[in-house]
């Protein structure tokens, strides 16, 4: 197969070396900030969940074990989200957003963690219980 | 390269990344994790920085992510876009023009991916002022491995074919 003659050419796009190196650090950053987190979540099971709307608290929820299931829903800026409280922990089951990020974030009950929906800036976070200094990891 | 080249060649690069970034918006997300993309449109730039150059590559960035933000008409969407795409391009272009000769399109784009995961996410944090979304960085960082390759590896192919077009018509 014919391809024309070109100064740079070619080399360019052979793999080089460079670039397993830079997998190879990806990696080691990821290994790296999952000790770093996992050390700084290491929290247990949250007693309080707050419901946030674009960083304002609009309600509270105690959390505790063997709860039947509730559900709640709050306006966020795109629409409503529709969230499911049992049995000591929290999920999101509707949003109006259009990822449905939040929804996929599962359930969450430990102390220091969140469900976020960006879109629809409605944040659900666990407190209360020990909370081991979440706030290292951020900066 | 002429002026007008110039400005079709900018125009063609920044419709195949809006394309491909209304391709990704279609697809579902990747992970359950914000900020977490397969970033198609990254094809688009990375070609642009192989082909044409850092300006023209900073160029289909600003662009894309501009225009992408207000046909989606979201802003949280925009300066998500912008900052993560900015700070990629910014880095991308800074591995290209130093390590040109021992690393190719495949790092310099997954350096790309997860300088824009990481800037996401740190976008994200400023909106929302939640710590424990720094729950998902080690997800963020890792899910840059497997995209940052494939749109290596599809930009390896599509350039390496736009070259012996030469389309870029440089001289």
């Amino acid at each position: 197969m014919h391809k024309p003659t070109r100064a740079a050419g070619r080399s360019t796009w052979k793999t080089r070396s460079g670039d397993v190196i830079v997998v190879l650090l990806v990696l080691a950053a990821a290994a790296a900030s999952i000790l770093l987190v996992s050390r700084a979540n290491a929290g247990e099971k949250g007693s309080i969940a707050v419901v946030e709307v674009g960083g304002r608290e609009v309600r509270r929820f105690t959390l505790g074990p063997g709860q039947a299931s509730r559900r709640f829903t709050v306006e966020g800026t795109q629409g409503t989200s529709t969230f499911e409280i049992k049995d000591g922990r929290v999920r999101m089951v509707e949003s109006a957003c259009r990822d449905k990020v939040c929804i996929g974030m599962g359930w969450v009950d430990t102390a220091g963690r969140a469900i976020v929906c960006l879109p629809n800036r409605v944040t659900i976070r666990i407190t209360g219980g020990r909370e081991p200094g979440v706030d290292t990891v951020s900066e | 390269m002429a002026p007008t080249r110039r400005v079709t060649n900018l125009a063609l690069l920044v419709s195949l990344g809006l394309v491909l970034s209304v391709i990704e918006a279609s697809l579902p997300p990747l992970l359950p994790v914000p900020g977490a993309k397969l970033g198609l449109a990254n094809i688009a730039t990375v070609i642009a920085l192989y082909l044409f150059g850092p300006g023209m590559a900073l160029e289909v960035t600003v662009i894309r992510a501009t225009l992408g933000g207000l046909l989606r008409g979201s802003v949280v969407g925009l300066v998500l876009s912008l900052s993560g795409g900015i700070a990629s391009t910014l880095m991308m272009i800074l591995l290209y023009v130093t390590l040109k000769r021992f690393m190719s399109v495949i790092g310099v784009s997954v350096a790309g991916a997860v300088t824009h995961n990481v800037f996401q996410l740190a976008a994200a944090y400023l909106l929302v002022r939640q710590p424990a979304l720094f729950y998902y960085l080690p997800y963020l960082i890792l899910a840059a491995v497997p995209t940052g390759l494939f749109v290596g590896l599809a930009s390896r192919r599509v350039g390496r074919s736009l070259e012996a077009l030469s389309l870029e018509a440089r001289y």
